[in-house]
């Protein structure tokens, strides 16, 4: 059997594409947990950036606004988190999930004049350049500006928390809010920033879905991606390093997987579909095993309320 | 440049309990003062309102002469008011580095020369590029001080900070301190401890239930006033009568190891003693040379092999604490907070948590609550608990309180053997004073203790035998009597 060299450039291409949402959804995600605060409603911020994109799309016809509305949508749904948490020092992850299900809900009843309309095209960059190298040009050409910035992500993510002044204050806000605060840092400031960043990340995720990756509007489309996205945070030890190694594996195995249903492989389907959550999981497990690695990685505030009492 | 800070009349009321009330003082520069304060007599919460954490209710504050507004920790850092907490302001997983970067405006390059001078001009050494986590009690220390010192500050309020530190630390502490004096600046020194005050101090200021209680010249003073004048009744001192013990012996530990899997623990080597009714043996040492880990093996946090520790005639070293007391033996934990008590539950409820099959707490699985609120009742009369309130949040007693409590829930059933761990750490001389009598009280009653401390005065006073670890391995085994407390600073820094 002949394999051609673009078809695997293609199928990587198609693996990192679907890799996207999630390192999105999961470098925001970080930020925000770095900062101490645990929000587990990825999912409903992504489906809610989804829809939010996709009609912006569809009413306006301008995709910039489309894109910058959808994550201008998850600033505002973490908003209320944020109002929730910081102000009214409600628990993290009972808000969490009260905002993943407030997501859905809203999402779908919003979505419900949107089914069926087709999306548009989203203009791709380098596309003259895509027959240029084997293998190498469907990889790196050819794809939407979400894409590349996806990619760099992780390491600006990195960049940020190590080498910047405000990176090194989000994560002593994580480590010890009181110390901070006894420091002269603004601890709700820094977390409501953290959190409303990493609101914006998760719609720029939604949207990629709805507008970029499958350029349409279906009922739940995140599809558990939000869940994902939160698992690869923690199994990553809080490095958007390995965040990116997991959201790779995580996509390589769902779209091999899918070749091989379509192969007709005879493994039952059941453990096909679960391949990926587990092995993404035991790589990131065994990728992160030093304890000591983890314990001055993750931020012991995580989840945490903060309240300052004068 | 002479500094002069008043405080006029300050107020800070707290729901239930008024933490300042009415204090004024004055402290001028080239001098150390103290604050001598038991705990809760509100000390804190005045260092507190100087370095911005807490706002005042009423009073002012003056910085030579100007009128200084201290709402936020970011206004005493601007008026040169550097404040060293009790619990460290540290962010444990970063740098050293970058635990002084974060709230300095300077570029990393000046910084660093910058901490080398002062580190190089007091002769501290510290690895900067560590995470803090990984630094003694006494390096935490100095990197909070340098952060004061990297901006030159005028005043220097350091609030109870020989809490946690060695004695090899804390002269190291003292010799930095008169320097700081020597420079200029002004020098507030927290404390409930009487001995560093005489040793340190030039004045001395005692507050007593949030009240200023005197001002004096501690030339005029000694151990005795200041106890007295701090506590406001009259101490009476307690001695142990040396008597012979019985030999018979009540536990036996031979061969005793443990290794750790945790970097962060200390391993356990060959560790053999054996203790006998009514002996109290003492183990020093420098915190974090084992303590913790024997003190886990010891009750039974940690299992170890069954034959190694010998309990009144069984072997016990595969038990768990649980198991443990049921041979009578009971633990006082060195977190009480932590380790010895739930802070969220309520007082009777902590009680419950020390079961015997004996005690009848539970039946069929459902608490029996009026046995364990009378049990608990009889804990708080009998070792003086503070409270009458069964139903209170266990986080809510004072240090003090809380430690009676815990040795009272473990005295209750009588045990052959008490093992505890810092049993007076961070307690005021009051509360002191009354878990050493009882200590003392049950080697009386031919019951022995296991006294591990870092607190060398208390461990001569209470022992009748001393041993010292240093990095998981035990000294012999020598009578209190022929002991000097410099003889244990050298075997605890790992001499001979």
């Amino acid at each position: 059997m002949i394999i051609d060299v673009n078809f695997v450039g293609l199928i990587i291409a198609s693996i990192m594409a679907s890799a996207v949402p999630l390192i999105l959804a999961s470098c925001g995600e970080l930020i925000t947990e770095r900062s101490g605060v645990l929000n587990l409603g990825v999912e409903g911020m992504m489906i809610i950036g989804a829809i939010s994109g996709f009609a912006l799309m569809t009413v306006t016809g301008s995709l910039i606004i489309a894109v910058f509305g959808a994550m201008l949508a998850g600033v505002l749904i973490s908003t209320i988190f944020a109002f929730l948490t910081q102000t009214l020092i409600t628990n993290h992850v009972a808000t969490g999930l009260a905002l993943t299900i407030f997501g859905i809900g809203i999402s779908a009843m919003i979505g419900k004049n949107f089914v069926g309309i087709p999306g548009k095209e989203f203009p791709v960059l380098f596309e003259g350049l895509k027959d240029t190298i084997p293998l190498l040009s469907p990889i790196l050409f050819g794809h939407s500006i979400v894409f590349y910035f996806a990619f760099a992500l992780p390491f600006i993510t990195s960049y940020f928390l190590k080498k910047t002044k405000v990176g090194l204050i989000v994560r002593a806000v994580g480590d010890s809010p009181e110390s901070a605060s006894n420091q002269g840092i603004n601890v709700k400031l820094v977390r409501y920033a953290c959190i409303l960043y990493g609101g914006a990340m998760c719609g720029l995720a939604g949207a990629y879905l709805s507008m970029i990756y499958t350029p349409q509007w279906i009922e739940n489309m995140t599809g558990g991606r939000g869940w994902i996205a939160l698992a690869l945070v923690v199994f990553s030890t809080w490095n958007p390093i390995k965040i990116l190694i997991g959201a790779m594996i995580f996509g390589g195995l769902t779209i091999i997987q899918f070749h091989m249903q379509a192969i007709g492989v005879r493994i039952p389907v059941q453990f096909l579909t679960a391949l990926p959550y587990l092995v993404t999981i035991i790589v990131l497990v065994v990728i992160s095993r030093d304890s000591r690695k983890i314990r001055l990685s993750t931020p012991s505030s995580l989840g945490k309320s903060f309240h300052k009492d004068n | 440049m002479n500094t002069n800070l008043k405080i006029s009349n300050v107020t800070k009321i707290y729901p239930g309990c008024i933490a300042n009330d009415n204090v004024s003082l004055e402290f001028n520069s080239g001098k150390i003062y103290a604050l001598l304060g038991e705990n809760g007599a509100g000390k804190s919460t005045l260092v507190k309102i100087l370095s911005g954490v807490v706002i005042a209710d009423e009073g002012k504050i003056y910085l030579n002469e100007n009128i200084l507004k201290l709402n936020s920790p970011s206004d005493a850092k601007k008026n040169d008011i550097g404040m060293v907490f009790q619990h460290f302001n540290l962010f444990e997983t970063l740098s050293v580095f970058e635990n002084l970067i974060i709230d300095s405006d300077e570029k990393r390059e000046s910084l660093r020369e910058k901490i080398d001078t002062i580190m190089k001009k007091y002769n501290f050494s510290i690895d900067l590029d560590i995470p803090v986590l990984n630094l003694s009690a006494g390096q935490k220390q100095k990197v909070e001080i340098i952060r004061c010192l990297i901006r030159s500050p005028k005043v220097l309020i350091m609030d109870e900070p020989t809490s946690v530190l060695t004695e090899q630390e804390t002269s190291e502490l003292f010799l930095s301190l008169k320097k700081f004096s020597e420079e200029g600046i002004l020098i507030i020194y927290i404390t409930h401890k009487l001995k560093e005050v005489m040793q340190l101090c030039d004045e001395v200021a005692v507050m007593r239930k949030g009240k200023l209680v005197s001002v004096s010249q501690i030339k005029n003073e000694n151990l005795e006033s200041l106890a007295n004048k701090m506590v406001g009744q009259d101490l009476k001192t307690i001695k142990k009568k040396k008597e012979n013990n019985s030999s018979e012996q009540l536990i036996n530990i031979t061969n005793l190891n443990f290794t750790s899997e945790d970097p962060f623990e200390t391993n356990l080597v060959d560790i053999n003693f054996s203790v006998n009714r009514g002996e109290c043996l003492g183990i020093a040492g420098i915190s974090g040379n084992g303590q913790s880990e024997l003190f886990q093996v010891l009750s039974g946090e940690i299992i170890s092999n069954k034959n190694s520790i010998e309990f009144n005639k069984n072997y016990i070293g595969d038990l768990n604490p649980q198991e443990r007391r049921e041979y009578l033996m009971a633990f006082s934990p060195e977190d009480r907070l932590e380790q010895a008590a739930i802070p969220q539950m309520a007082i009777f409820e902590n009680v419950a948590l020390n079961n015997f099959k004996s005690s009848n707490f539970f039946n069929n699985g459902l608490i029996n609550e009026s046995k364990i609120k009378e049990h608990s009742k009889k804990i708080i009369s009998d070792f003086n608990v503070n409270t009458d309130n069964i139903d209170l949040k266990s986080q809510f007693l004072s240090g003090g309180n809380l430690q009676k409590l815990i040795i009272g829930r473990e005295l209750i059933t009588s045990p052959d053997l008490l093992i505890c761990f810092n049993p007076t750490w961070g307690l005021d001389v009051g509360a002191i004073n009354y878990i050493h009598e009882t200590l003392i009280k049950i080697n009386e009653q031919n019951k022995s203790i296991i006294l591990i401390s870092t607190d060398t005065d208390e461990l001569l006073k209470l022992s009748d035998k001393i041993s010292v670890i240093h990095k998981g391995k035990l000294s012999k085994i020598m009578n209190a009597e022929e002991v000097t407390s410099e003889k244990l600073g050298i075997l605890m820094g790992g001499g001979n």
